[in-house]
């Protein structure tokens, strides 16, 4: 399979690109000031972090920037919505004042595997309280508006398309939106649930697996458009792909047969000892099933952050050299931008290619839960 | 640490957001888009086994065609030949019927010639008793008297009758 090479040298390329650029910068690491910008990176006195710089773009937040007008920042304030000790609290990221604000004992986490996120400060509104509950945060993010926008274009899109083709007679040709998404459905069709599953019982799973690659692919594709509503690291948030993956996994035992349950508790044809007292096939059956839509989260979390990173990495490159001297960063610049076009061009292929696996791996899930009884 | 960290929110509002999508697809778009796609290839798939089925009939037909036309040409041949050989043996035997009738008719008038020929023959024999015992009576009317010269000149006269 051609596309099959395609993806794995992609993959590749940007894994070590990644890592490459992960190493590399932290170098530029040095005591960074607060306010952060990149329009500061002249300034001696505003050193330029790289690394504060991707991880912030790659994370969700309370609000989405938009652009900047001299030192001006035009963003969306998004709302808060917190569930702490039984007590709703609603109310606008603005009060946060992009982190540098304390509203009703909530703070923005400077760091740590909280970092972006609502957290219970101590009176002092700075320190975090070690003995606060848990926080239920149903925030409407950047990643929530934007899966919004992006299942809103996308049921508009597919119902238009649906709605010629309910008015369509069968002959005729397709014209417009079918004539583009018409070549994709039978793609996702015949390369992925007619191979994956069998042609007699792909039928059922055809909603999700359809769904699933052109959500995928969309939010990929949106994800390289660098401004407002594209931009937002959707598919690269490993909360979007495990949603996706539980989809996946209740889609396959939803559906399994009862011959999927028998090789998962009781497999014939294997020595007793195996299954009792100790059930090892079992247990290993089961870890099995779980890791598999894990697998599946994570491939398309870290492909599409990958490529966010290294495409901010190179970015990056052009400010942290200009920190250094600002004649490297012009000279560098060039360089860049047609490596970044380049990489752009790859990232095109990728979204198309994460879209795919993640429908072709899940086809393949649920192919393996419907197999034939006397196999 | 902070990218792999997921979150309750982005969770829940993504499982409402995509179950929704999922849903509403499924029954405005999918079903009808897969709809029109299956029918269309059944059609297809149908037309085109058609195709096939009336071609190979219509290459039935084409030989069954030829075959029956040479069986035609076969039996028209047949036919001439046949009329030809009917016709030639109709002359054959016409040309042999004359030919018997003529010579039937030949033998005929050969039979006829020879009676009349016998006819005539007696007749004249008839006629020669009569002219004789006419001549005989003239002479004995005349020249009577002169017995033995009468007599030579009878026997001269047989004779000379005789003769001819």
């Amino acid at each position: 399979m051609q596309l099959r090479h395609l993806f794995i040298n992609a993959k590749a390329f940007l894994i070590v690109f990644a890592t490459i650029a992960v190493y590399v910068f932290p170098v530029a690491d040095t005591r960074a000031a607060e306010h952060q910008n990149i329009s500061d990176a002249d300034n001696p006195e505003m050193k330029f972090d790289a690394r504060k710089v991707i991880v912030d773009h790659v994370l969700d937040s309370y609000d989405w920037h938009l652009f900047d007008i001299g030192e001006r920042e035009f963003s969306i304030h998004l709302p808060v919505i917190l569930l702490y000790e039984g007590r709703l609290f609603f109310f606008s990221s603005k009060r946060f004042d992009h982190g540098y604000a304390t509203y009703k004992g909530f703070r923005l986490a400077k760091e740590g595997p909280m970092k972006g996120r609502a957290i219970r400060v101590l009176d002092d509104g700075i320190t975090p309280d070690p003995e606060a509950s848990r926080i239920y945060d149903f925030s409407m993010t950047k990643n929530v508006l934007a899966v919004f926008v992006a299942s809103a274009l996308l049921c508009m899109l597919f119902i238009s398309v649906g709605k010629k083709y309910r008015e369509a007679d069968i002959y005729s040709t397709p014209t417009g939106l079918p004539l583009f998404f018409e070549p994709l459905i039978l793609f996702v069709r015949d390369q992925i649930a007619i191979l994956a599953i069998g042609p007699q019982k792909y039928k059922p799973f055809m909603p999700y697996l359809l769904t699933a690659f052109f959500f995928i692919f969309l939010n990929n594709l949106l994800g390289l458009v660098p401004f407002f509503p594209g931009g937002a690291n959707v598919t690269g948030n490993i909360s979007v792909t495990f949603v996706l993956a539980m989809f996946t996994f209740f889609t396959t035992h939803w559906f399994a047969n009862k011959t999927y349950w028998q090789h998962m508790f009781n497999m014939p044809g294997v020595p007793m000892f195996l299954k009792l007292p100790i059930p090892i096939l079992p247990v290993i059956e089961m870890v099995g099933a779980f890791i598999k839509p894990f697998v599946l989260m994570i491939r398309l979390f870290a492909n599409i952050t990958a490529g966010h990173m290294v495409i901010l990495s190179l970015t990056s490159l052009i400010f942290v050299l200009g920190s250094v001297s600002i004649l490297m960063g012009y000279a560098i610049s060039p360089l860049t931008i047609i490596f970044l076009i380049f990489l752009n061009f790859l990232k095109i292929l990728v979204a198309f290619l994460q879209a795919y696996i993640f429908t072709l791996f899940s086809a393949f899930f649920f192919g393996m839960a419907v197999p034939d009884p006397d196999h | 640490m902070e990218l792999l960290m997921p979150g309750l929110g982005l969770i829940f509002w993504m499982t409402v957001s995509f179950g929704f999508v999922l849903l509403i697809l499924k029954k405005y778009a999918w079903k009808p888009i897969l709809n029109v796609l299956n029918k269309r290839e059944k059609e297809l798939a149908k037309s085109f086994s058609d195709a096939k089925r009336i071609e190979y009939e219509m290459s039935q037909l084409a030989t069954i065609k030829t075959t029956k036309i040479a069986e035609a040409e076969k039996i028209h041949d047949q036919i001439i030949a046949k009329a030809k050989e009917e016709a030639e043996s109709i002359v054959a035997q016409a040309r042999e019927r004359a030919r018997e009738e003529a010579r039937i008719i030949a033998e005929k008038s050969d039979e006829l010639i020879e009676n009349y020929k016998k006819a005539a023959i007696l007749e004249l024999k008839s006629q020669l008793s009569t002219l004789s015992m006419d001549i005989a009576e003239k002479i004995i009317n005349e020249e009577f008297s002169d017995r033995d010269r009468n007599v030579r000149y009878v026997n001269k006269l047989l004779n000379s009758v005789a003769e001819n």
